[in-house]
């Protein structure tokens, strides 16, 4: 798992104490990269952790950076919290060069988390881990009624389905006739 | 947690780990939602060939399970209702509101569907309503299945809906209305009967003898003579008595091309211990392969899964064959332990015999 310490706003990352990783030590000097999310703590993750991402994997794979280099360039997921971020990591550390298990139970149980949690491994395009995700998703409403159902994914009726496409037609020709103002002016 | 703030793809994989009848529970909560499963599960829902209405779950995963009381059953759905009615909730189907529950749990799995709640005399309009809304889900290349009885009334005419009846002829008083019961059956596919001393007898005509699959339990091969008229495809019959000559007589009514041309598979158990003799095979002229190689192997996937939850027929490994003098097609024959069991490829003799090379 890796530890952390807070960020600045500063354009220089802070300090991040090493993911202790597997027990035996690699034969080979293992890459490591630097991530923040929305509230620049910067985690530092090995390139093996970080082949889950095929975001990730695809941006670092032709850099060649040196260690400074990448100390000094974190990737920066400013549309993901501090706190899901440090969960998509130790998910990527724990099943770093190992086949990933049928089930994972260590999701998180809050719904909104969760939520935060599929968005970012969307995002971050790691396959295994949107699965399992997906699955605690199904899992929220197996055994519900309709009704609890609609409740737990916020499902809109037929009403405030039809409300809601009025409303967004009326912005998008309200945008529209002002942009056409706009031009006018301009024109003027 | 606002499901269509999930992009498509992650609503797909939510979708796509989601039992049956979650998926159609969401359905009915709005029109976006119907449209949204249709299009992400089409890989998932051709899958399915066949829609079955009836009483018991059972294991097939081709098959989509509805509960749905015929006769009987009808009045425990009733007392049910009666007993626990919390657990109901109101869903709009075709447009008409309905009362339903979630099913329990079968001895092999849960239905697909939420269990309706209705009164016999609605019965029919429920059937109807809840068929159209399937036949919009999955489209009419699905076989969609009444499974009922005899004694049961309801055999509504629905586009696209066949019927699976099952039902015990040791009651069976009045042929003429057996016989009229299913001339009335829109489209018979399935039979599962038991027959017990019955000595009627029903026209080489009926419908019966057209259903795609018979499963029967009966006395003698005379009532009803399946190993005379059959018209569909596999047939397991189960026999008290029954002579070789009958035996024979079949299987050189299927060689002549006489009866028989849509039969795939036939199996013939005698019940009273007098397994079929071996001269069988010489009286109907088999035909050996080459005894020091294997033979091949005879498989089909059965039209119905049934009781036994086996979705493939019995493997027939026999040297033994017969060909059809109409199109020189082959069949293996197999006799072992009180059972004959007949098995036709979809191969000449010459295609058949270098199955072996």
């Amino acid at each position: 798992m890796s530890s952390t310490e807070q960020g600045t706003s500063s354009a220089a990352p802070a300090e991040p104490t090493t993911a202790p990783e597997s027990a035996a030590a690699p034969e080979v000097p293992e890459s490591f990269y630097y991530v923040h999310g929305k509230d620049k703590v910067v985690h530092k993750v090995s390139a093996g952790a970080l082949q889950h991402s095929a975001l990730i994997h695809g941006m670092i794979s032709n850099l060649g950076y040196t260690e400074e280099q990448a100390k000094a360039n974190p990737f920066p997921f400013e549309n993901i919290d501090g706190d899901i971020l440090q969960m998509v990591v130790d998910w990527c550390n724990q099943h770093k060069g190992k086949p990933t298990p049928p089930e994972d139970t260590n999701l998180p149980k809050q719904k909104e988390k969760l939520f935060d949690l599929v968005l970012a491994v969307n995002y971050l395009e790691i396959k295994e881990l949107l699965t399992y995700c997906c699955k605690q998703v199904a899992m929220m409403v197996k055994g519900k009624s309709p009704e609890e159902i609609r409740e737990i994914w916020m499902i809109p009726t037929d009403a405030e389905d039809e409300a809601a496409e009025k409303e967004a037609k009326k912005r998008a020709g309200k945008e529209a006739a002002g942009e056409t103002a706009a031009a006018a002016g301009d024109a003027k | 947690m606002k499901l269509s703030k999930f992009p498509r793809l992650v609503q797909k994989e939510i979708l796509d780990n989601m039992e049956m009848l979650d998926i159609f529970l969401v359905s009915f909560l709005s029109k976006n939602m119907k449209k949204m499963i249709k299009l992400s599960q089409i890989s998932r829902f051709k899958t399915i060939n066949r829609v079955v209405y009836g009483y018991y779950p059972f294991q097939d995963n081709r098959a989509v399970v509805i509960p749905f009381p015929m006769a009987e059953h009808l009045e425990e759905f009733i007392k049910r209702r009666k007993e626990a009615k919390n657990e109901y909730f109101q869903l709009n189907v075709s447009g008409n509101e309905m009362d339903f529950r979630l099913p329990d749990k079968g001895k092999y799995r849960l239905y697909d569907f939420p269990e309706a709640s209705f009164d016999k005399s609605d019965q029919e309009s429920v059937l109807k309503s809840i068929h159209y809304y399937l036949l919009d889900f999955f489209g009419d290349s699905v076989d969609y299945q009444l499974s009922t009885n005899y004694y049961a009334h309801l055999i509504p005419k629905l586009p696209h809906l066949s019927v699976c009846v099952t039902f015990n002829l040791s009651v069976l008083h009045d042929m003429k209305s057996f016989e009229d019961f299913l001339s009335s059956t829109p489209v018979l596919k399935r039979i599962q009967m038991h027959v017990c001393g019955t000595k009627k007898r029903l026209s080489p005509e009926s419908k019966l003898y057209q259903a795609e699959y018979i499963r029967t339990i009966q006395h003698d091969p005379h009532f009803p003579a399946v190993l005379r008229h059959f018209q569909g495809r596999q047939a397991f019959l189960s026999f008290a008595k029954c002579e070789d000559l009958e035996l024979i007589e079949f299987v050189k009514r299927w060689k002549s091309g006489e009866a028989f041309q849509k039969l795939e598979y036939m199996k013939i158990k005698m019940t009273d211990n007098k397994p079929p003799r071996y001269e069988v095979l010489n009286a109907v002229g088999v035909k050996y392969t080459d005894k020091t190689k294997q033979p091949p192997t005879h498989t089909l996937a059965k039209v119905f899964i049934t009781g036994d939850c086996k979705p493939y027929t019995d493997p027939i490994i026999s040297h033994s064959y017969v060909v059809r003098e109409s199109d020189n097609r082959v069949a293996s024959v197999s006799i072992h332990r009180n059972e004959l069991n007949f098995g036709v490829w979809n191969k000449t003799e010459d295609e058949f015999l270098k199955l072996m090379d």
